[in-house]
């Protein structure tokens, strides 16, 4: 009987990754693993384990200098509160470990966590706590929190304006049916006098509060030339609200209850609208260009931190692995590997020495580093690269069928007012003249117009939101919906991005991902995961030792190993007398989904091509794995964001689809332009949208919410337009009276909200 | 009929305190996000 402790192989018992245990109690795979495990047992928080239906990443706790540009603000209490972003949560369970680890922290009074955007909102108490405190215990679940751009925008004021709306209307309306009853069975002149009264002291909050936007709106268009969509609504509260005024004083009936109906639901929409900004907004936000906010300067009296802004051409700063570059520079000594992807795209760490240059923004992978500081922070590639896309995303939203509606609508209804009016004042004199063009006004009134493209469009965007594309407002839906040629980047999009295993020995893999399994290295994760993914045990490497530069050594079996690097993209597993074990192949690789992806676009009748910066032959082999038949590689930036232009010239309505700040002038470029959801990827701002879950497969089912969506606005703008003709033709006869505008008003809203309801349907039925 | 003088301020009250409640709900950020509270829910505690 052999004299060795028995070796089981259990789970992790935080990732879930196979591990080769000595003795009973928990195993782990990695210190940091223990290090969380231990702290969520110590919070008494073991709930997280029945409750999470993800296994959650292996843990890098690592702290962030970022941390210190997330913005606070004191609160009347004495309280401050920070909102942030939480990097890495995959199921509500983390989201709830997040809030409760943070609650844990001394000091902490309220802490919130979002699943859908990842937006932390935390509130503590200076006096016994620190903000760093609670994030810092966050990121040692490896869940990573970073600072947003802006403090998110509220939409409460349109709130508060719809509320007050509605309220006018529920009872303008409940006076009115009262009024119109009245008609047939015959009603006291008191009562209606004081019904007319209320309903006036109703409608004018709504006239002057709620619907103060759409007069903003007509005015500022009226300012820059432009036939407002917001033009015609002005005109019709404003004549109906003067008209309405007018008959209570002179005891007759207005058309009050038309009026802040009307106003409650055009406010539905701009809610909605708004919403669906919002939300694209915040995400984009939430992946913005960072640049690190501190440095640490080398000066006579040793280190000191500053506020990066403060960096000088000339200084030097001091830079440990894992850190970001707060400034353009020049290596002055130490040797490491630094990650520039969110510059370049690039997700290969390269190598540096003295002389070279490094770029702020980037990320020392392993080593260490000093720095002659070039240009201050402001004037960094990052900043301006920033600055570049920043007016980029500010550029003006394309007109909406709406907008584009609007100025003949506009021009139509006021031609057929004044018709109106001129000719009933020679058939019955001015007094009925004015009453019959109030009602043109009013039924003329574009509400379903208004409503039904962004109804239809919102529907669209939670559709498309549901199944993990988030686009950028009702516009971007549209033209995602007239997509007939997707273009698709290799790395990052197609692919991983990151180097995975493609070839290796069971027994390579085993030995080299139990050495391996505390490195932070992108190579090491890599051997790490595929070890698990095929279900290899990891033995407990010891003595594990890395050496920067010349691998890594460790004890396994009781023998002694060194894991080198074996020249680009392979990984040697040497015994310690130099005889080799094995070699492990390492290339970025097509992600699983990604052919199911191309297959199902090409259904949709969509051309699909693969876009690419890289090799010819590496992007051919690529495109025949995922089923692309079209492959346009070696192609720079310029070239690409070329290319599109001329399909665009053609007639054809292209989507991009990439990552990295290389591929803006191409997302700018195309029709649609999609980044993927990864942290470091700034080219979010200059995209329509964003692929949150990183799966390329949901452009498919964000296609057909697009275009589910774009055919149900496009029926319901042609609907309410034929409606609204039809109705100003009868009010022009004299034919339309309040009873009657009363019922057909909310009758055509209804029907537009009906269509909007009908996407979600569509889209499932389009996925079967 | 006289109670219709009565009713309609009443009507107006009593909306109004609905009007003032919810403005204090937007006010106190209840509908800032709609998206998780839903979730929240399935959670036991």
């Amino acid at each position: 009987m052999s004299l060795a402790v028995r070796r089981e192989v259990r789970p992790c018992a935080w990732c879930g990754a196979g591990v080769e245990a000595e003795g009973p109690g928990e195993a782990f795979c990695c210190p940091g693993c223990e290090t969380a495990s231990v702290m969520v047992h110590g919070a008494g928080l073991e709930a997280y384990f029945a409750k999470r239906d993800v296994l959650p990443a292996r843990p890098q706790g690592r702290s962030s200098l970022s941390w210190a540009q997330i913005p606070r603000q004191t609160l009347p209490d004495g309280c401050v509160e920070a909102t942030f972003h939480v990097d890495g949560l995959r199921c509500a369970a983390c989201t709830w470990l997040t809030e409760r680890v943070m609650l844990d922290a001394p000091g902490v009074v309220q802490a919130q966590v979002s699943y859908g955007t990842g937006a932390a909102r935390v509130r503590w108490d200076p006096r016994t706590a620190s903000l760093e405190e609670a994030l810092q215990r966050v990121s040692l679940l490896g869940y990573s929190p970073r600072a947003v751009d802006a403090a998110p925008t509220d939409d409460r004021d349109l709130l508060n304006r719809l509320g007050v709306a509605a309220f006018a209307a529920g009872n303008v309306m409940m006076i009115a049916a009262a009024v119109y009853l009245g008609w047939f069975s015959g009603m006291d002149e008191g009562f209606q006098v004081l019904f007319r009264w209320v309903s006036l002291l109703l409608a004018t909050p709504v006239t002057f509060y709620s619907a103060a936007p759409f007069f903003q709106g007509a005015i500022n268009g009226l300012r820059h030339r432009l036939l407002h969509m917001d033009l015609p609504i002005a005109l019709a509260v404003a004549a109906v609200y003067a008209h309405g005024l007018y008959a209570t004083l002179v005891g007759r009936e207005g058309w009050l209850d038309s009026l802040t109906m009307l106003v409650a639901l055009l406010l539905v929409g701009k809610v909605l609208e708004q919403r669906g900004r919002r939300r694209a907004a915040e995400a984009a936000q939430a992946l913005a260009v960072q640049a690190p906010s501190r440095a640490r300067r080398i000066t006579p009296m040793g280190l000191e931190e500053i506020p990066a802004s403060e960096l000088r051409a000339g200084d030097r700063i001091e830079l440990a692995a894992g850190e970001e570059i707060a400034a353009d520079g020049r290596v002055l000594e130490g040797h490491g590997r630094v990650q520039m992807g969110l510059l370049t795209g690039e997700s290969e760490a390269v190598a540096v020495g003295p002389g070279r240059t490094v770029i702020a923004g980037a990320v020392l992978a392993e080593g260490h580093l000093r720095v002659q500081v070039q240009a201050p922070a402001a004037e960094s590639m990052l900043a301006r690269m920033a600055d570049l896309l920043r007016e980029a995303a500010s550029r003006p939203p394309e007109p909406t069928t709406a907008d584009r509606l609007a100025p003949w609508f506009v021009g139509l209804t006021l031609l057929a007012a004044a018709i109106t009016f001129g000719v009933w004042t020679v058939l019955d004199g001015p007094a009925h003249a004015l009453e019959i063009t109030v009602a043109v006004l009013v039924v003329a009134c574009p509400c379903a117009l208004a409503l039904a493209a962004p109804l239809a469009a919102h529907a669209g965007l939670g559709a498309a939101a549901r199944r993990g594309l988030l686009l950028r407002g009702g516009d971007a839906v549209r033209r995602t919906s007239q997509v007939d040629l997707i273009a698709l980047d290799k790395t990052g999009t197609l692919t991983w991005g990151q180097p995975r295993v493609v070839a290796a020995e069971d027994r390579v893999l085993r030995i080299a991902a139990g050495i391996e399994r505390a490195s932070v290295h992108p190579i090491a994760r890599a051997i790490v995961d595929e070890a698990g993914a095929r279900g290899i045990p990891l033995p407990l490497g010891e003595r594990v030792r890395e050496t920067p530069g010349q691998g890594i050594e460790g004890l396994v079996d009781g023998r002694l190993w060194r894991v080198q690097s074996g020249g680009a993209g392979v990984v040697e597993v040497r015994e310690e007398g130099g005889a080799l074990l094995g070699r492990i192949h390492l290339r970025d690789r097509l992600r699983e989904e990604a052919v199911a992806a191309v297959s199902g676009l090409k259904a949709l009748g969509v051309q699909v091509v693969l876009l690419t910066g890289d090799h010819p032959e590496v992007a051919r082999e690529i495109a025949a794995q995922a089923g692309i038949d079209q492959v346009l590689a070696a192609r720079s930036p310029e070239d690409k964001a070329a290319w599109i232009a001329a399909r665009r010239a053609e007639g054809r309505h292209v989507m991009f689809v990439g990552d990295g700040v290389n591929d803006g002038p191409a997302l700018a470029e195309a029709d649609v332009g999609i980044a993927m959801g990864h942290g470091a990827a700034s080219s979010v701002l200059v995209a329509d949208g964003i692929l949150v879950g990183e799966r390329v497969d949901a452009l498919r089912s964000g296609l057909l919410a697009a275009r589910a969506a774009a055919r149900v606005g496009r029926i319901s703008v042609w609907r309410s337009v034929v409606y609204n003709v039809a109705t100003v033709l009868l009010a022009m006869f004299g034919l339309i009276n309040p009873l009657v505008a009363a019922v057909l008003m909310p009758l055509s809203s209804g029907l537009v909200i009906a269509g909007a309801m009908s996407v979600e349907g569509r889209v499932l039925r389009g996925q079967r | 009929m006289n109670a219709v003088f009565f009713l309609i301020p009443a009507a107006l009250l009593l909306s109004g305190t609905f009007l003032v409640l919810y403005l204090r709900a937007v006010r106190q950020g209840q509908f800032d996000d709609l998206d998780d509270p839903p979730l929240r829910m399935l959670e036991e505690d």
